[in-house]
């Protein structure tokens, strides 16, 4: 009886060591063809952000034909992101960020890269959301990008071609899909230098620029959180609570992503009259609804890159606590 | 008796066909007829030459009709074929012209893309029902020049607002923000008078906001603020 037990433990030990032996095998010359789905995702989340660059890309979208192009600068100082984008096509503009520390990572890295999985709440895999297919290599901006394919498996949200720069981790080219597998948006880069003198990106920003909010969502959260004053029972599988704004105009903002898709909450007392229905800019979704709670009403609104769907059920689902 | 009749209105049919005024089913007729009959090809051309000096044309072109039809189509059509091959000393000019065709169809079936894709939205969200009184504002006509935002027009349940600053070139181009009204919940609320450049500069400015999220959530750098319509604060 005894020798029996021995042979079976022994038998699988062989057996255990043998497939170990096998994976790893297969993991090392995966490794040297192409990079695991993790690898590439986690080097896109956490790299391009501590690399200087240059370069110009273009866009396009459903609803502007018009192919536009933008110069793109980001350098790292002081252990500080900078971004410059300047709007080559029409008037002149220019978005500039800055101030945000260059090891803050947001909730949508840490989503994508998986940092939360030892933390013990019920975490939806990101497998769990999108079917990640590594594609071959394509040549964008005269680099070598990975193509991933990123296809939704559900009605909630969007899937997404893109071509990651294999040495940064920098998305090169990234069109959005709806679910009819047709192109919502894209944008591509058509030059990109890298390690390029971050004291050219510090030319004069133009007198047309505008400043946006780098520090809209919290650094290295550790957990999960959920808005004050208001409760949004229903958002997609995979989404979680990014972070809360009061924006200069009144309204509540709440933040939420998946990892690679966004979307926000609009909240404010309803004063004066305001259409509802669904706006559409390019891909990005502005469902306006209203909302009743004790005599007084509130406009609530979702924008995002999402189907109408998915933005109508979550408007229909914010309370207020 | 019958076959005269037959004939007769057979010949009516080849008449009216002249006339350009034969019906789809007269067509087919005559057309089978002409198959096995060469009395309806005769009293075709005939019929063709009285129309002619009716007309008051010359006999030399009223002869053409004279000789066989089918033949005259063939030789037609051949004649059409030369004319189709392109010397070579005008290819650059030709080269154009097959450019502007290109860009013309692409235009019609990206307009057919996009208008699918309202219906589909409007498919998905049944209770954002828009009535066809309040909604159905065509969209505002673009100067012909702007050809290509004119291929983001479904002017059906969609109202294409844009807000004109002066700001930009072609103002509506860029500013477009297509809005699909839904029926006021509110039984007693009032009718939804917001003006189009409120409501754009109202969805622009939340646009802009979200785009704070997206690029910080979305791991594609600042790439989500080229969506961005920034004006001029």
């Amino acid at each position: 009886m005894f020798k029996l037990v021995l042979w079976i433990s022994v038998g699988a030990l062989l057996v255990l060591s043998l497939s170990a032996r096998a994976e790893n095998q297969a993991s090392s010359v995966l490794s040297i063809s192409a990079p695991s789905v993790q690898t590439l995702l986690i080097k896109m989340s956490k790299d391009a952000a501590r690399i200087n660059y240059s370069g110009s890309f273009t866009y396009q979208n459903q609803t502007r034909a018009a192919l536009q192009s933008f110069k793109v600068e980001h350098w790292v100082e002081n252990g500080q992101e900078h971004d410059r984008l300047l709007f080559l096509n029409g008037p002149e503009r220019e978005i500039v960020r800055e101030g945000r520390p260059v090891d803050c990572s947001s909730m949508g890295n840490k989503l994508l890269q998986g940092s939360f999985a030892n933390l013990g709440k019920s975490l939806i895999n990101l497998n769990n959301l999108y079917q990640f297919e590594i594609r071959g290599q394509e040549r964008i901006a005269g680099r070598l990008a990975r193509v991933l394919l990123v296809i939704p498996k559900d009605a909630y949200r969007y899937g997404y071609f893109l071509s990651i720069d294999e040495e940064t981790g920098l998305v090169l080219k990234s069109w959005l899909i709806d679910e009819n597998a047709r192109p919502l948006e894209r944008y591509q880069f058509v030059s990109i230098e890298f390690n390029s003198d971050p004291d050219k990106g510090r030319r004069a920003v133009s007198s047309h620029h505008h400043k946006v909010v780098a520090n809209a969502t919290p650094c290295n959260p550790m957990g999960f959180s959920k808005p004050e004053l208001w409760q949004v029972a229903w958002v997609p599988s995979g989404f979680e609570f990014a972070g809360q704004r009061r924006l200069s105009n009144g309204q509540e903002m709440l933040m939420y992503t998946d990892g690679l898709t966004t979307f926000s909450i609009f909240i404010e007392s309803a004063s004066g009259v305001l259409p509802e229905g669904v706006g559409q800019s390019g891909a990005t979704l502005a469902y306006m609804s209203s909302l009743v709670h004790k005599s007084s009403i509130y406009r609530v609104n979702v924008v995002g890159e999402i189907p109408v769907a998915a933005a109508t059920k979550i408007a229909q689902s914010v309370t207020r606590l | 008796m019958s076959e005269q009749n037959l004939q007769q209105s057979l010949s009516e049919s080849i008449s009216a066909l002249v006339d350009n005024q034969a019906s789809e089913l007269e067509l087919q007729r005559v057309l089978k007829a002409s198959e096995k009959d060469p009395d309806v090809k005769a009293t075709w051309a005939r019929y063709q030459i009285m129309g002619a000096i009716l007309r008051g044309e010359q006999a030399s072109q009223s002869a053409i009709v004279l000789s066989d039809f089918a033949a005259r189509v063939s030789a037609s059509i051949a004649a059409e074929e030369q004319i189709i091959v392109i010397p070579a000393q005008k290819a650059n000019q030709s080269w154009w012209h097959q450019l502007g065709r290109v860009a013309l169809v692409a235009s019609v079936a990206g307009g057919m893309i996009i208008s699918v894709q309202q219906y589909n939205n409007i498919a998905i969200q049944s209770e954002v029902a828009s009535t066809a009184g309040s909604a159905a504002i065509p969209a505002p006509m673009i100067s012909p020049l702007s050809l290509p935002s004119g291929i983001n027009g479904p002017a059906f349940n969609t109202r294409s607002v844009a807000l004109q600053t002066g700001y930009e070139t072609r103002p509506q181009e860029n500013r477009r923000v297509m809005f699909q009204p839904r029926q006021a919940v509110v039984p007693n609320a009032p009718a939804t008078t917001i003006s189009e450049e409120e409501l754009t500069r109202y969805v622009n400015e939340m646009i802009q906001a979200h785009s704070d999220n997206a690029a910080l959530n979305s791991s594609q750098g600042v790439l989500p603020y080229a969506r961005v319509i920034v004006t001029d604060e």
